[in-house]
């Protein structure tokens, strides 16, 4: 049975649906995360667990205790879950030194003196802070605020640590730094997370587990790979990374390969092995039907002259060449659509040449047109 | 390297020796102007404290009025009871406002924003009439309340007697002591960052323990704000003392003055020297009030936040309750009490044969004197409002977007009449009409009492007008500037129309402290000038309560109707602590 299991949560704003019947389950000591948009319904979920919300409908339960239901007419208030919290505004209590901020919960937990310094002491030096207790709290860098909240959230070993969007509010350097730590923190810890956030990047690298959520319900569940690579719907296909959408139509149908024709530019026809039919791809059957063919990006090699022999290149038109240091950035149309390509190597190209591209069969993905 | 030596030269002359364009000449005006407007009057209480002729007369300095004034016990108790009256006051409201504000903006009670509106109207509501309305309740002998306690079996030992220094404290409270800090302090609640009191919730506090040890010490910046707001007002209060506290022999700070101002012959060299206790207190504790202020150590507002409130579950109702209660008796009990007053043949005696009449009304709308008063207020309050908001929309301009030399010292003459009692400038300007033969003719005209009124509002007015050139960004002013424009065309033709609404809230609120005040124009007026506030006290001293009511109503009309004019045109109306 899963540590934490959402049922059924529905939950609404004036008439406008957040929350709409979601199902979730979470083990113990995984880093699992909410992504998607914003207005999706992620930051609901979570002050939902946490006790913030009240829902209009479904249960919580955490272990083999139900924290909310609106048949029972159960709802634990939120200083009843033994849950921790960091804020997307950190909210660090402006009045209160670091210490002070951190010693909090223990304090309403009855511990006191040598033993809550110790506590303190010791979860300071986990997020890095150690020998700032005395500083006020408003006089910390925002990544230090945000160690703060971390260590607050962690002091008492809640049974569950939730985060809401934590990294958003620091620049992009400090930003990766926290999200390695972050990862290592909760190595160490082993509390199970639940982490919001609409990065994908923060998503795909901390996560166990990805729940990707789109207008209060979920898209799709999986690991990082899984859902980057194996993406359940055209939402998680087109929400997670860059991909290329090309409409085409199935000519025929072998053991191991689909044989498909794009319909936008003159090329032999692409082969798609079978294997890489979207996981929603059943409907994929009979010859003559209209599909769209998805290719990544980094699945696609690059090439001044198509060379023999290989299969399933492509011409197109380069638009754009930028130098970025350790890497060329290619700017490339293929159909209807524009995309970058990335190279580490100089090729010596131009704007507006000719070049070929090698749609690598096994990043290949298969739609049903309507879809 | 000789290059650079040379631009310093030049910019270390520049300094010593301004040049003389228009710029520094408005400033030179500007605080020439507030100077003279301000300090000067303050500067002739110090000197004639030291003075012993009377007033007119060629002077004759010595220490005699200081020691007179400091070998009268009157005097140090005067000063003792104000002070006393201050913490009283504080202690009690201090506590209620916070609660309130917390209620009114962290939690779901029913009809918040019809409270808050309660309030808004219990701060417009003018002085005299909150205390005149309770005292026609709590007179010992013939007040409503007392009377009907008399009657009932077991409460008939209870006698609430607002002429009491508990009185005076209760009077307060129900005039300003609550509602302006509640109407500084809900905003501020407000805005703070709704997740601080979340992870508070998360750690395991529960509401309640979440306030008292989050939400309130989180808003101490704004609390400390309204507490010294409160705190320099303490030496101003007067209205309610006067009425409450004279016929019982209990004099404070501001009554003190006026008692010695109006001796005959008059001890005005002893109230100069009462005066300028204050003004030493003032000198000190004005810039640590400034400097309290200016540095708030900590912003609790936060751009993204959801305005998540709190839940107050079984005290949702007792809580609507007891804020429903409060505006009760901040709004309706005074109101209701000073309208029957105005209809009743003797207010509190329904066992007349006849109790109710509309004789006074009558009389009331055919007095001369009330006529009369009338039309000064009317006079006194909108040239106060009009050249208020025209010459401190000026000064605040010249404030916040220009870089002219002095304006920390002009900034600094704004800051101080928000802290000098009323009664203490009237003091002063009595001496400069009095004094300077040029202002002399003045004395006993309606003008003299337009500028005491219009220096009333000055801290107040050129805060807001500040407030909001800085939020207006100055692109707008430079666009013009740009375009060929010099700094008067900019002024008239990008400032003004962009700055009209706030200057119709200024006018709005000196408008109406004007035709409410008393305490800085009591020394100044005549029976001719008298305005309605005076005409009030005079006639509730002479115990004309039934005609007073109507006086009393006509103000409120002038106070609280022309704020609920403009707030209905949509203005802001209010006051705000940052």
């Amino acid at each position: 049975m899963s540590f934490l299991r959402v049922q059924n949560l529905l939950k609404t704003f004036n008439r406008v649906v957040a929350v709409n019947r979601l199902n979730l389950e979470i083990r113990e000591g995984e880093f699992f995360t909410l992504l998607g948009s914003s207005g999706c319904g992620k930051t609901t979920t979570l002050r939902l667990v946490g006790g913030l919300e009240k829902p209009d409908g479904g249960e919580i339960h955490l272990g083999d205790k139900c924290l909310v239901s609106e048949n029972k007419r159960l709802f634990i208030k939120p200083e009843k879950r033994d849950m921790g919290m960091v804020f997307q505004s950190y909210a660090l209590w402006p009045h209160m030194t670091v210490f002070e901020n951190v010693v909090y919960p223990l304090k309403l937990r009855g511990i006191r003196g040598h033993e809550a310094e110790k506590k303190v002491a010791e979860v300071l030096g986990l997020v890095g802070l150690a020998g700032l207790e005395e500083r006020p709290a408003p006089a910390l860098s925002g990544g230090q605020q945000q160690r703060v909240a971390l260590a607050r959230a962690l002091v008492f070993s809640p049974r569950v640590l939730l985060l809401d969007e934590p990294l958003s509010n620091l620049d992009a350097q400090l930003r990766e730094e926290m999200r390695r730590e972050l990862k290592a923190l909760q190595r160490r810890v082993k509390v199970t997370v639940i982490f919001v956030t609409h990065d994908q990047i923060e998503a795909l690298s901390l996560s166990d587990r990805i729940a990707i959520m789109q207008t209060g319900q979920l898209e799709q569940v999986g690991n990082p790979e899984e859902v980057y690579y194996r993406p359940a719907t055209p939402f998680v296909r087109d929400f997670l990374g860059k991909t290329f959408l090309l409409p085409g139509k199935i000519l025929g149908i072998a053991a191991e390969q689909v044989k498909v024709a794009i319909q936008q530019f003159e090329a032999s026809p692409l082969c798609i092995q079978r294997t890489n039919l979207s996981a929603s791809g059943n409907g994929l059957s009979g010859v003559g039907q209209s599909v769209i063919v998805a290719i990544r990006p980094e699945q696609i090699e690059l090439w001044v002259k198509a060379p023999e022999g290989k299969p399933n290149m492509v011409p197109a038109n380069l638009q754009s060449v930028q130098f970025l240091g350790d890497r060329y950035e290619y700017t490339v149309a293929l159909g209807s659509e524009t995309r970058v390509l990335v190279s580490p190597a100089s090729r010596h190209l131009k704007a507006g040449e000719k070049i070929y591209l090698e749609l690598k069969s096994e990043g290949i993905t298969l739609w049903p047109k309507d879809a | 390297m000789a290059k650079t030596e040379t631009v310093r030269v030049e910019t270390v002359a520049q300094r010593w020796l301004p040049p003389l364009d228009g710029g520094t000449l408005l400033m030179a005006v500007l605080i020439g102007f507030m100077g003279f407007y301000v300090l000067y009057p303050l500067l002739l209480i110090l000197i004639n404290s030291f003075n012993t002729a009377t007033i007119a007369e060629p002077p004759v300095y010595g220490l005699k009025a200081w020691r007179e004034a400091f070998n009268e016990p009157g005097i140090w108790r005067s000063l003792w009871n104000s002070v006393k009256i201050g913490i009283a006051l504080q202690v009690v409201a201090l506590p209620t406002g916070v609660f309130l504000s917390w209620l009114l903006a962290r939690t779901n009670i029913y009809f918040a924003n019809a409270f808050e509106f309660g309030f808004w109207v219990s701060f417009f509501l003018p002085n005299l009439a909150t205390t005149f309305g309770w005292m026609l309740l709590l007179d010992p002998s013939t007040g409503l309340i007392n009377n009907w306690l008399r009657s009932v079996r077991f409460l008939s030992g209870l006698n609430f007697d607002i002429y009491s220094f508990w009185g005076i404290i209760w009077a307060h409270i129900m005039a300003n002591g609550i509602s302006t800090k509640v109407m500084i302090m809900t905003p501020a609640f407000r805005r703070m960052d709704a997740s601080m009191e979340e992870a508070s919730r998360m750690s395991g506090a529960n509401s309640l323990t979440t306030m008292l040890r989050i939400t309130v010490p989180a808003m101490t910046p704004v609390i400390i704000v309204v507490f010294l707001l409160s705190v320099i007002r303490i030496f101003s209060s007067f209205e309610t003392e006067l009425l409450l506290g004279v016929p019982w022999g209990f004099y404070v700070y501001a009554t003190k003055i006026v008692d010695l101002a109006r001796q005959e012959p008059p001890l005005v060299n002893q109230a100069a020297a009462l005066g300028s206790v204050i003004l030493l207190f003032l000198v000190a504790f004005i810039p640590i009030q400034r400097r309290l202020i200016a540095r708030r150590q900590f912003t609790t507002i936060t751009g993204q936040f959801k305005p998540k409130i709190i839940d107050l579950g079984v005290w949702r109702v007792p809580a609507t309750i007891f804020v429903g209660f409060v505006v009760f008796l901040l709004d309706v009990v005074p109101l209701l009490s000073v309208f029957g007053g105005s209809f009743m043949t003797r207010f509190g005696f329904f066992n007349l044969p006849k109790t109710w009449t509309m004789e006074y009304w009558r009389m009331a709308l055919s007095d001369p004197r009330i006529l009369q008063a009338l039309q000064n207020t009317l006079i006194i309050a909108v040239s106060a409002a009009t050249f208020g908001a025209f010459f401190f929309s000026l000064v605040g301009y010249v404030l916040v977007r220009t870089k002219l030399p002095g304006r920390g010292a002009l900034d600094s003459i704004c800051w101080l009449p928000s802290a000098i009692p009323g009664v203490l400038s009237g003091l002063g300007l009595l001496w400069m009409f009095l004094g300077t033969p040029f202002f002399r003719p003045f004395y006993g005209t309606i003008v003299l009492l337009v500028i005491a009124l219009v220096l009333g509002g000055v801290t107040l007015s050129t805060q807001i007008l500040k407030a909001n050139f800085v939020q207006l960004g100055n692109e707008l002013e430079e666009a013009s500037r740009m375009s060929g424009a010099g700094f008067w065309r900019t002024y008239f033709k990008v400032v003004f129309p962009l700055m009209a609404q706030t200057m119709v809230l200024v006018a709005v609120l000196k408008f109406s402290f004007a035709s409410q005040n008393a305490s800085s124009i009591i020394l100044l007026a005549t029976s001719e000038t008298r305005t309605l506030s005076l005409l009030a006290l005079d006639q509730i001293a002479a115990g004309y309560r039934e005609v007073a009511s109507i006086t009393v109503i006509y103000i409120t009309l002038l106070t609280l109707g022309v704020a609920l004019i403009a707030r209905s045109f949509g203005l802001k109306v209010g006051i705000r602590a940052d």
